[in-house]
C-alpha cells in the first residue's frame, strides 16, 4: 500500500516535471487533446446543460413558495460557477477520458508496447504520462468554461421561459455573481481536478497486471479513485477558497 | 556474453525464477523451452534490464545490469534487437511510422532518409505496400514481420531475442517467419527464442534450456535433448513424433522417427 503511493506520488512528479523537460512530444500532445477535449465537447455540453435546467427548476420551486423568484439567476450562477460546474465536468471527464487513459495504458502494458518503449529507449512518463496530464491541464479547464456557459443558459431557459422571470433581472444576477472571488474560485479546481485524474488514471494503467480482468480492474479503479479523489479535493478546495478569498463561513 | 548468476525472480509472491543460472555466448543460437508461466519470458525482460531480479547477479559483456539505473540501461539494450509476442506494434501509428519509431529516436535523419530506410526494411519482407496500414489491418504473420523489421530499423543488434515469434500463426505463416529469422542469425548474429513449440525450436536453434516451474531441467544440445528421459521434455517431443507419448502408445505401435 505504502509503496502504491510512492509510486503514485513519483509518477505524478515525474509527469509534471517532463513539462519542462525535453524531449516534448507535441504530436502526442496535440492527439490528446483532441482525444480529451473535442472528444468530450457533446457530452459536457449535454450533461451541463440538463443539469443547469433541473437546478433552476428546483429553485423555483422551492423559492416561489417563498416569494423569492428573482434569486433565481443568483443562486443557479454561484453554484454552477462555484461547485457543479467544476465537479460534474470533472466526473463527466473522469468517467470518459480517465477510464480512456486507464485502459489505453493497460492494453499497452499487457501488449508489451510500453517494454518496447523502454527498449528503444524512451522513457514512458514523458511519452504517455506528461502528454495526458497536459491534455488534462488544459482542456478540463477549457470545458468547465463551455460547461458552466451552457449550465447557465439552461437555467435562463428554466427561468424565463417557465418561471416567467424578467430576461433582464436573470442576467444582471448572473453579472453580479462574476466576480473576481467567484471566477476564481471556480477556476482553480479544474486544474487540480485535471492533474488528479491524469496521474491516478496513467497510474492505474501503467499498473495493470493479468490480462482482460486486470484490464477491467484497472479502469474500474481508476474511475472509482478518481471520483472520490474529486468529491474529497472538491470539499478541501472549496475550504481553503472561502478561506483565502475571505468568504465567512 | 549473457550471464545468469543464481538468478530469483518473484511477480509478487509468486516466484517465477528459482535460483537460474547460466551463460550464453552473442554467437550461439538458443531455444528457451517451457510451458506457459515457467519464467521464459521474464528471462528475456531480465536480459534487458526490464526487471530486475530479486536475488543473483545478471551480467551482458561483463557489466553487471542487476541494479543498474534505466538510464544506464540504454547501451546495454541497443545490443539487442527483441520481437515481442504479438509483435507490440503501437496502435496508433501506421507500419510505416512504427519502423520509422526507433529511427527517429536514435538517429537524427531527414525525412527522406527516413522513408528510403524504411522502404528497404519492408521490402525486405515484402510488405513495402503495407506502409500505409494500421496495426490492426495486419494479419498475425504481417504483424510480426513488421515488428522484426522495426527491431532492426536504428540498431545493429549483437544478439536476437525472440518471444514466441510463431505463437498464433498457421503453419505458412510461421514458416515465413522462422526463415526470417534463420536468415537474419546468418549475419553472424546468435539469438535467444522463447517458445512452447518444439517444432520451430529445432528449426532455429542449437542449443536448449527447458524450464519447468522456474528451474531449469535441461541445458544442453538437441541430440541430448532427443535422448533425455526427463517426462516434461517427452512430453513436448511428442509433438515431433520422435518420441512415444507415453506408455500407452508404445502398445499402440507408434514408431519413432
Amino acid at each position: 500500500m505504502i509503496g502504491d503511493l510512492q509510486e503514485f506520488y513519483l509518477l505524478s512528479w515525474r509527469g509534471l516535471l517532463s513539462l519542462i523537460r525535453k524531449p516534448f512530444y507535441f504530436k502526442d500532445m496535440i492527439e490528446q487533446m483532441d482525444y480529451a477535449g473535442t472528444g468530450s465537447f457533446v457530452i459536457v455540453l449535454l450533461v451541463s446543460l440538463f443539469i443547469g435546467m433541473a437546478l433552476s427548476l428546483q429553485l423555483s420551486a422551492e423559492l416561489s413558495g417563498l416569494g423569492l423568484k428573482m434569486y433565481i439567476g443568483k443562486i443557479v450562477g454561484v453554484s454552477i460557477i462555484r461547485e457543479i460546474g467544476p465537479v460534474m465536468t470533472a466526473l463527466v471527464f473522469a468517467g470518459r477520458v480517465g477510464s480512456g487513459m486507464a485502459s489505453e495504458l493497460g492494453s499497452m502494458i499487457l501488449g508489451h508496447q510500453v517494454d518496447t518503449l523502454r527498449v528503444f529507449g524512451v522513457d514512458p512518463v514523458k511519452k504517455l504520462v506528461t502528454p495526458r496530464v497536459l491534455s488534462s491541464l488544459i482542456m478540463l479547464p477549457a470545458l468547465t468554461i463551455v460547461g458552466d456557459a451552457v449550465s447557465i443558459l439552461g437555467g435562463y431557459y428554466i427561468a424565463v421561459f417557465v418561471s416567467l422571470q424578467s430576461s433582464t433581472f436573470y442576467w444582471s444576477s448572473i453579472q453580479g455573481v462574476l466576480n473576481v472571488e467567484n471566477v476564481l474560485s471556480g477556476s482553480i479546481k479544474p486544474f487540480i481536478f485535471g492533474y488528479l485524474i491524469a496521474c491516478i488514471s496513467c497510474y492505474m494503467g501503467l499498473s495493470t497486471k493479468g490480462g482482460a480482468l486486470g484490464l477491467r480492474r484497472a479502469t474500474t479503479r481508476a474511475v472509482v479513485a478518481s471520483f472520490i479523489m474529486i468529491i474529497v479535493a472538491d470539499f478541501i478546495l472549496t475550504r481553503i477558497l472561502l478561506y483565502v478569498l475571505g468568504f465567512s463561513v | 556474453m549473457i550471464e545468469f548468476e543464481h538468478v530469483r525472480f518473484s511477480y509478487g509472491a509468486r516466484e517465477v525464477l528459482r535460483d537460474v543460472s547460466f551463460s550464453i555466448d552473442f554467437q550461439e543460437t538458443v531455444a528457451i523451452l517451457g510451458g506457459s508461466g515457467d519464467g521464459k519470458t521474464t528471462i528475456l525482460k531480465l536480459i534487458l534490464g526490464l526487471l530486475r531480479p530479486d536475488f543473483g547477479r545478471i551480467r551482458i559483456d561483463g557489466e553487471d545490469i542487476s541494479s543498474k539505473a534505466e538510464d544506464d540501461l540504454r547501451e546495454i539494450r541497443m545490443k539487442f534487437s527483441i520481437v515481442f509476442q504479438e509483435g507490440a506494434l503501437f496502435d496508433s501509428l501506421n507500419v510505416k511510422e512504427n519502423v520509422a519509431f526507433a529511427l527517429r529516436e536514435y538517429r537524427s535523419l531527414s525525412e527522406e532518409e527516413i522513408d528510403q530506410k524504411v522502404r528497404a526494411l519492408l521490402k525486405r519482407v515484402d510488405l513495402e505496400d503495407a506502409m500505409e496500414l494500421t496495426p490492426e489491418e495486419l494479419s498475425g504473420g504481417m504483424h510480426r514481420r513488421v515488428a522484426i523489421m522495426r527491431s532492426l530499423a536504428a540498431i545493429e543488434p549483437k544478439m536476437f531475442l525472440y518471444d514466441e515469434p510463431t505463437t498464433g500463426l498457421d503453419p505458412v505463416n510461421a514458416d515465413i517467419i522462422c526463415k526470417l529469422i534463420l536468415d537474419l542469425s546468418k549475419e553472424g548474429r546468435g539469438l535467444i527464442i522463447v517458445t512452447h513449440k518444439i517444432f520451430d525450436a529445432f528449426k532455429l536453434a542449437h542449443r536448449y534450456i527447458f524450464l519447468k516451474e522456474g528451474t531449469i531441467l535441461f541445458d544442453g544440445r538437441r541430440e541430448k535433448l532427443i535422448d533425455s528421459s526427463i517426462p516434461e521434455i517427452q512430453i513436448f517431443l511428442s509433438e515431433l513424433n520422435l518420441k512415444p507419448k507415453g506408455p500407452s502408445s508404445i502398445d499402440s505401435g507408434e514408431k519413432y522417427v
